[in-house]
């Protein structure tokens, strides 16, 4: 939602920088995306030193203008334009507003760095004459919005309970509590006769429509809302259409209050809240015929649906240029009710959305007064009906008070006139042992909700901190165990990877496998991938096919898997490439002598030619693998084995992967035996952002060597984010790596 | 000499959290995938039209069962039939009905942490965090809270941390809320607890500038070895 700072501060006054508010705001609960001030930063204050003729164009004229820190050359078509003038400057990069952003620009074979500026681009007004000549006092260089007031739109995200502050009052009101200040009086509504004459409404469901407000006004004339009105309506990113809805819109964003106005010409008799008939359609004002069911809540006439109550008008009863006299409509609906209606009908609206969280129900008859008062100034007309209110008696929430377990929740000593201090401002009233909950607020009815609005007025971060307890850590969980499998399989030279639970129709025919057991998703993102996985063996063969460039694969997956009886977590294994067989022998066999099991219990199996085509792989051996964790713990925890998890620490370069070809190239190394090959491989690193990954693949001692010597050998791949990667390019890097290495570690390559 | 091998970088992550909460007596459940609606929402005080359920998209199985959206599900299901302190940590894999983009992945995991004891309060809740994402990323990370909202916890509390001059959306935590505490047979007169439950691949993402969720569960080995 939309929040303008400068209609805040007709409820507020304070003091704050945007990002002062917008962290005030964020830290309690109101969080805050994103700000934007009307004026950018980028437009400053320059001085004009030179004006003199474009030499391609009688109209343009070319400045020099100076911004305190350089002279800019700035090509500009006003005629009011002087030598010594102080005018705002637009530099590159400045925002203006609806994508408007100054580039450097070519203006008739002159260039041009940025733009001075009339007042109407500046939004500050509609002057278009020539550009703002500004008092020669204010400071070259310093931002225009540092003299002249901008606004500040605040784009901020209300979390589904706090419906109260889906308007600016209701925001004005959290800033109240935090900055404990009082809300500024307001001006006095003309009072409205209040009564029965001159316009019917009836409540057939009081349950869902607890109160509804309705006045007639005559002598209206439909036209365009003045500038302000508009520009606030535009701001909060609604569209202007015409003085009457935009006051109704306008107040929502002003009160938080959806409000409606029909055409009373086209109101047969009065108004009649219902739910709608079996069969009733209306066709709502976006022009879409919606089918109604009972559940729905309509207003009506005596004869048709005239809006669907909480959501959106009716095409039927809609203001149009000639319409002059309307009935105006305040109410509040049951907020189930509206979401169901809502939801059904896949019709989100700004009024349902405020409905569905709760609007303050104290207060529609002061907005269908205020709603009033600004349809009589900006329309005209005069009020032709009383001021009909048919209202169930409000429920009063209330929530326990009790200082003590709010401290005690919160980890604060606060005393209890401190709490009182912070409800009161948020509206509570205080009654002994409990609070009586403001009208505007429907999140707040047990002792926590009361902790809550203390801890977050107070501030999270001020709070204490302390320690919990340390207790004795419990048996090893199969968590624990997992992890041991895993550094077994990393240790062999394999790596995880992870995949999606989800299955198709394709993948079960790799299995051989019906769909009898397997548990189908309702609604799966794709139609064809519906099935929960109930063997992590297709998924890890994709992962296979995933990397042709690599001679030898080496992976597993540790993950669940699902059949309508079960939910299993599984070990799966696949190996492709030449050794493929005798690597996946040896790691089983790994995992069964540490869980002393029998490796048959893994299902090794060669894939046959048939699969190996079906998934695209393109390695003359694939094995796979795979053993029900449960089995290799529960064999695990008759073993004396106490599985410690590692911490794996070596130092990550991550590097993202260009979708062009890449180059490998292998390095060999011979240094003093106590060097560190990551050490060296972190070096290697830092060459060149086009490594994209040092892999050691060989560090052994020997006598050939020389004493005291080692071999170090790595993989380097080497690639281009923007093209293929080529040998000239590779042999620069390889180049820039081996003096390096030399030079830094005294090590000597090993051309071959 | 051998290839070598790789842990995922979800995996070591996790690790690295287990060795922190463990030194704090924390047991560690990774609770089922396919759930109840009752311990995925009911159980957490999620009204079935609460708007909440809106924010989560939930993949529903035929069955009438579903695949859980958040670890939070574990919360009563570990909770219930124990006596306290009840302290947990739970990782494990989540879902949600979402088409998948660089930014968004419908399969991501979650670490949830649970402790129920009495007189558990805010400032523990707050201290326990900070100091884990100080042995995380290193004493100097900046870490700072906010008010939230989530259903099952009563204040609800979101965090933050500071990475390259922004405030970046850890995740979410709170004090347990009574109708949680109740359900998992406990009399929430006498205990009081907290929970939080942090995403893991996006922290990793802004610790390393990966711009794209995808390629954690592709199984491209060019991604998976660099880690």
């Amino acid at each position: 939602m939309k929040i303008l700072k400068s209609w805040l501060k007709e409820y507020i006054d304070f003091d704050l920088t945007d990002q002062e508010l917008a962290d005030a705001l964020s830290l309690s609960g109101t969080a805050v995306d994103d700000f934007q001030s009307t004026l950018d930063d980028k437009v400053i204050i320059a001085e004009i030193r030179e004006v003199s003729p474009h030499p391609n164009a009688d109209r343009l004229r070319i400045a020099k203008v100076w911004t305190g820190e350089e002279e800019l050359q700035i090509v500009c078509g006003a005629p009011n334009i002087e030598a010594g003038q102080i005018v705002p400057l637009a530099l590159v990069g400045a925002n203006l507003g609806e994508d408007f952003v100054i580039k450097k620009a070519e203006i008739r074979g002159v260039e041009s760095f940025g733009m001075l500026c009339a007042a109407d681009e500046l939004g500050l007004g509609a002057d278009h004459a020539g550009i703002m000549i500004l008092d020669a006092s204010w400071t070259v260089g310093k931002t225009l919005n540092s003299y002249i007031e901008s606004d500040t739109v605040f784009d901020v995200e209300i979390t589904p309970n706090r419906g109260d502050e889906l308007s600016h009052l209701g925001v004005a009101r959290e800033l109240r509590a935090l900055l404990k200040k009082e809300l500024k009086a307001e001006k006095v509504l003309p009072e409205l006769k209040a009564g029965n004459e001159g316009l019917s409404i009836k409540i057939e469901n009081p349950e869902l429509c607890m109160q509804y407000h309705g006045i007639k006004i005559k002598n209206i004339k439909i036209g365009e809302s003045p500038e302000w009105l508009k520009k606030r309506v535009e701001a909060c990113g609604s569209r202007s259409i015409n003085n009457i809805v935009d006051i109704t819109n306008y107040i929502m964003l002003d009160m938080g209050q959806p409000m409606h106005a029909f055409d009373a010409k086209k109101v047969k008799e009065g108004i009649i809240v219902r739910k709608a008939h079996e069969n009733e359609d209306l066709v709502t004002l976006d022009g879409s015929v919606r089918a109604l069911n009972e559940d729905m809540l309509v207003i009506a006439d005596e004869h048709d649906a005239i809006a669907l109550a909480g959501v959106m008008g009716g095409a039927n009863s809609e203001i149009e240029a000639d319409t002059t006299e309307i009935i105006l409509e305040c109410a509040e609906f049951e907020r189930r009710s509206i979401r169901k209606t809502a939801k059904t009908l896949n019709l989100s609206t700004d009024a349902s959305y405020r409905y569905e969280r709760g609007i303050d129900s104290g207060a529609l008859v002061k907005a269908i007064s205020k709603a009033t008062s600004l349809i009589l100034e900006l329309a005209g007309g005069e009020v032709s009906s009383d001021l009909v209110s048919v209202a169930s008696p409000r429920v009063v929430e209330i929530a326990e008070l009790n200082y003590e377990k709010i401290n005690a929740l919160c980890g604060l000593k606060l005393k209890n006139e401190e709490i009182d201090k912070i409800l009161l401002g948020l509206g509570f009233a205080i009654e002994k042992d409990h609070v009586v909950v403001p009208s505007w607020r429907h999140d707040v009815s047990i002792w926590q909700d009361l902790a809550e609005e203390v801890s977050r007025i107070y501030g999270l971060n001020n709070i204490p901190k302390a320690s919990i307890p340390v207790t004795a850590a419990p048996a090893k969980s199969p968590y624990y165990f997992k992890e041991f499998i895993k550094d077994i399989l990393v240790d062999e030279g394999f790596s995880e990877v992870y995949g999606y639970a989800f299955m198709s129709e394709q993948d079960l025919k790799v299995l051989g496998d019906s769909a009898d057991d397997l548990i189908e998703v309702a609604n799966p993102v794709q139609p064809e991938i519906k099935y929960l996985r109930k063997s992590l063996i297709p998924g890890i063969l994709k992962a296979v096919a995933k990397n042709p460039t690599f001679d030898q694969v080496l992976i597993f997956e540790v993950g669940h898997a699902f059949t309508k009886k079960e939910e299993n977590v599984y070990l799966t294994i696949a190996t492709s490439g030449k050794q493929a067989k005798k690597e996946i022998e040896a790691a089983v066999m790994k995992i069964a002598d540490t869980a002393k099991i029998d490796a048959k219990l893994f299902n090794v199996r060669e894939l046959t030619a048939a699969e190996v085509e079906r998934f695209k792989i393109k390695k003359l051996v694939t094995c796979v693998a795979e053993i029900d964790m449960d089995v290799l713990v529960e064999a695990m925890k008759k073993t004396d084995l106490n599985p410690e998890i590692k911490e794996y620490t070596k130092n990550i370069h991550y590097r993202p992967l260009s979708k062009y070809p890449s180059l490998t190239r292998d390095l060999a190394f011979l240094v003093n035996a106590d060097i560190s090959s990551s050490e060296v491989g972190d070096l290697i690193y830092s060459i060149s952002d086009h490594i994209n990954r040092v892999e050691l693949f060989d560090e052994f001692a020997s006598d050939k060597l020389g004493a005291g010597k080692k071999n170090i050998a790595y993989h380097l791949y080497l690639q281009d984010m923007n093209k293929t990667m080529v040998d000239a390019d590779a042999n620069d890097i390889i180049k820039k790596v081996v003096d390096a290495v030399e030079e830094k570690f005294e090590a000597k390559f090993r051309d071959k | 000499m051998k290839s070598q091998g790789t842990l995922h970088p979800v995996t070591q992550t996790v690790r690295k959290a287990v060795m922190f909460f463990e030194k704090l007596g924390f047991d560690v459940f990774e609770g089922p995938e396919v759930d109840t609606e009752w311990y995925n929402f009911d159980a957490l005080n999620v009204a079935s039209d609460h708007p909440s359920r809106d924010t989560q998209d939930t993949f529903w199985l035929k069955d009438g069962r579903l695949l859980r959206t958040q670890t939070s599900n574990s919360q009563v299901r570990y909770g219930e039939g124990k006596t306290p302190p009840i302290k947990v940590i739970v990782p494990g894999v989540c879902y949600r009905n979402e088409s998948t983009d660089a930014g968004h992945e419908t399969t991501f995991l979650q670490l949830e942490g649970l402790y129920i004891d009495k007189g558990v309060h805010l400032g523990q809740l707050i201290k326990i965090l900070e100091d884990f994402y100080k042995y995380t990323y290193g004493d100097d990370v900046k870490i700072r809270f906010q008010t939230g909202h989530f259903p099952f916890t009563e204040p609800s509390v979101e965090f933050y941390a500071r990475f390259k001059n922004k405030w970046f959306e850890l995740g979410g935590a709170g004090m347990v809320h009574p109708k949680v505490i109740e359900n998992m047979g406990l009399d929430p007169k006498i205990y009081s607890g907290f929970a939080f439950g942090p995403g893991i691949e996006r922290p990793i993402m802004v610790k390393y500038g990966i711009q794209d969720i995808r390629p954690f569960r592709l199984g491209d080995l060019r991604f998976l070895k660099q880690f």
